[in-house]
């Protein structure tokens, strides 16, 4: 018997809130709808009306079964276990939110004629249209048909009454007239019920919710609460954008199932729990709204994040135990990093073997910060340069250094460090990363064993670029051949290297142009400028004329190592760094013919520099050409030199 | 180039394996003693230097000559290198002159 199938009395079991009983029903109607989530197209979405037989509800199906949605696995007339499920409020309506389910028949026809359960007081607001009625033969009662797999059509009695005035359930749909493939003679029409006078109004549970696992949450459950400790807290970050200022923080949760998720809060509820909010300490966060993690600046483990929102509380659980634990790596040999995608988070840990000085750096908006690079070395026979970035180079940073200096090398855990593949590959620093000082775990104590048992003087092999101690960092050293040999210049990026050649040749016929002397803020304009008919300089730019112009370097030369030569250019910068004198002064002696022009250059010429090149390829018309451009020139120093080539020699012997 | 007297690039440290031979350093003077100028090798040692007095105290300079027992050397050409003179890469230059790069020297 067909109806011996389905959970007798399972739908309203499972609106009334029984989530564990796993109810067999029928799929008596499905219909796809866009759903679009904020700024995130979250595709199509399955809706449909489950039925035990006797009653229905609507329900709608979770992201992750539209596939079976979509390639008919799942249908109307298919009978289905809900495995996973929950009750979702929409407004004063319940529907059942089903996450996971089994389908044990495909089709069937539709069992008994149920009636729709669904706890409303209002009209459904967004009435479910039934398209699939459209003309099908095989509506009908099956009751005392054994068989469920044969159709057998049989009377057109819509599946639903029509009038359901004093029925304490209804469904919605639209007036048949808006759907003109309708047809009448098939169309369940439904009219919502005009008034639920037979309700008593609707008790808000105030009950606390119940503690679930964070692996559990999802978008559909309206009630819950999670009880999880604070493994890292942001800084607040001020941003700008159409609707105004404003600010947001957020905090990484760790629950005693070890699932992972950030909680994000903007303006007023930042200001709520910002203080709040301490790491290391257990809350129960509960109410606020999920949507999906931007993986962007997200790195935990979950597709989901939590926004909260006005009805959250976070509240502090003080005698909280260690069942939560305090921290979760998922710690990475150093070896594989080296694999690792550029941009990747991961954690590792690692012996710190040096600790460079902090320099203030300049990033590309202007505004400065810190850095700070050390290396860590593991039992994979690596090691790997760790960049640190702002607070971290004078916190945690100096912290290290010390112990370094002091001949301490402490083991570091890195939680969620950045891969970079600049120079190599190496990991840094980002807002969320936290580093740990000799953590007190299982891992650490067997590194440091490892460590202080011969692991110091294990031979490694760093994944980064290797540093010259004494030279600028991240210099790559190259010889004038491999410019060529090796097609720099070619990629997206220009190739800065350093080459130390002798200058061979200058041309001094024009080693200058004529530049804008205006000041645009504390900036020269420094575009070219043309004599015009009255004698004054003008620049298009800046759309003025000029008496006096700036000469600035556009100065040409061929530099030679012992593999090839090449043709360099130098502007005004590196060109003074390399004759001496500004290229006004060395113009006024060209003009004068003075004979301390000649001399300039000629002290320059045969003489040995570190120079620091950016490669790139360039267009001039239909050509392409490879363009050197110096943008530091030094004088070769011997001592400075001597030490870079023993260390190249005892890099390059240690690897043979 | 005359190949016929090959000076060995040492430190105090290699001078010793060297003795009866000819060698060349880099000391920087400290003091004469009758005669005898007294410099510091670059890798630290007190090296005994016999004819070479008249160097200018505090200043490197390149000793040719031959070793001698006790860490001497007997010179037979001094060049003054002056003030300024890194140290550590010519003590590089030694220990990789007569050890893993030996066979590069004469």
């Amino acid at each position: 018997m067909a109806m011996a199938r389905l959970t007798p009395n399972g739908v309203a079991a499972a609106l009334a809130g029984d989530t564990n009983l796993k109810p067999v029903l029928q799929i008596v109607e499905l219909r796809g709808v866009q759903v679009n989530g904020a700024g995130v197209t979250r595709g199509e979405r399955f809706r449909a009306v489950v039925s035990d037989g006797t009653a229905a509800s609507s329900a709608l199906f979770a992201a992750q079964l539209s596939d079976h949605a979509r390639s008919g696995a799942l249908r109307r007339g298919s009978i289905v276990q809900l495995s996973e499920y929950v009750i979702n409020e929409v407004g004063p309506r319940r529907i059942i939110v089903i996450l996971n389910l089994e389908v044990l028949v495909s089709e069937c026809e539709i069992i008994g004629n149920p009636t729709a359960l669904s706890e409303t007081g209002s009209p459904i607001p967004n009435p479910t249209r039934v398209e699939q009625f459209n003309g099908a033969p095989q509506y009908g009662l099956m009751a005392g048909n054994s068989s469920n797999t044969t159709t057998k059509p049989s009377d057109n009695v819509p599946l639903f009454q029509n009038s359901m005035a004093g029925n304490s359930s209804n469904f919605a749909t639209r007036p048949s007239d808006k759907v003109p493939v309708f047809q009448p003679t098939v169309q369940p029409s439904y009219r919502p019920a005009p008034n639920y006078k037979n309700h008593g109004a609707i008790m808000k549970n105030e009950a606390p919710a119940r503690i679930i696992p964070i692996s559990a949450l999802n978008p559909y459950q309206g009630r819950w609460a999670i009880k999880a400790r604070v493994t890292a807290k942001g800084d607040i970050r001020r941003y700008h954008n159409a609707k105004g200022d404003g600010k947001v923080f957020s905090f990484d949760l760790l629950d005693s199932d070890g699932g992972e998720i950030r909680v994000t809060c903007f303006n007023a509820l930042l200001d709520r729990f910002y203080e709040v909010v301490e790491v290391g300490k257990v809350y129960v966060v509960s109410r606020g709204n999920l949507r999906p993690a931007q993986k962007n600046y997200n790195h935990l483990n979950n597709e989901w994040e939590i926004l909260l929102e006005n009805g959250s509380t976070v509240d502090l659980c003080p005698d909280e135990n260690s069942s939560i634990p305090t921290q979760r790596f998922d710690f990475r040999p150093i070896n594989e990093i080296e694999d690792a995608q550029n941009n990747a988070i991961l954690d590792i840990i690692g012996v710190v073997t040096s600790v460079n000085p902090c320099t203030t750096i300049q990033r590309k908006n202007g505004m400065e910060t810190q850095k700070r690079t050390m290396n860590l070395k593991d039992m994979s026979g690596r090691s790997v340069e760790v960049t640190m970035w702002g607070d971290f180079c004078n916190r945690e940073g100096s912290q290290l250094q010390g112990m370094v200096e002091r001949g301490i090398f402490p083991v570091l855990a890195v939680k969620a460090g950045k891969v970079s593949d600049f120079s190599g590959k190496s990991v840094g620093t980002i807002s969320s990363t936290q580093l740990f000082i000799n953590p007190d775990s299982a891992e650490a104590h067997s590194l440091r064993q490892w460590f202080d048992s011969g692991g110091r003087d294990a031979s490694t092999q760093s994944i980064s670029r290797d540093i010259t101690p004494g030279a600028s960092r991240n210099e790559i050293r190259k010889t004038v051949a491999q410019i060529k040999d090796e097609g720099l210049g070619m990629g997206d990026k220009p190739d800065w290297i350093t080459v130390k050649a002798t200058v061979i040749f200058f041309k001094n016929e024009s080693f200058f142009y004529t530049a804008c002397p205006n000041m645009i803020g504390d900036r020269q304009c420094n575009k070219k400028v043309t004599k015009s008919t009255n004698g004054n300089w003008t620049c298009d730019k800046c759309d003025r004329e000029f008496e006096e112009c700036d000469y600035r370097y556009l100065l040409q030369f061929q530099i030679q190592d012992h593999s090839g030569t090449a043709w360099v250019t130098a502007f005004q910068e590196a060109g003074q760094e390399l004759l001496g004198c500004s290229a006004t002064e060395l113009n006024a002696l060209k003009e004068r013919e003075d004979p301390r022009f000649a001399d300039t250059m000629l002290n320059c010429l045969f003489q040995e520099y570190l120079l620091r090149l950016k490669v790139k390829e360039e267009s001039y018309g239909d050509e392409r050409k490879v363009k050197n451009t110096a943008v530091k020139v030094e004088k070769v120093d011997p001592s400075g030199e001597s030490k870079f080539l023993l260390d190249l020699i005892s890099k390059s012997s240690a690897l043979h | 180039m005359d190949t016929s007297g090959p000076a060995a690039f040492v430190n105090g440290e290699i001078l010793k394996m060297f003795v009866g031979r000819r060698v060349r350093t880099v000391v920087q003077a400290q003091r004469e003693e009758g005669g005898l100028l007294i410099g510091q090798s670059t890798d630290g040692h007190q090296l005994t230097i016999k004819g070479a007095s008249g160097a200018p105290m505090s200043h490197y300079v390149e000793i040719i000559g031959i070793a001698e027992p006790n860490q001497a050397i007997r010179a037979e050409v001094c060049t003054d290198f002056g003030e300024n003179f890194d140290p550590a890469p010519f003590n590089g230059l030694c220990k990789l002159a007569n050890g893993q790069m030996k066979d590069l020297f004469l």
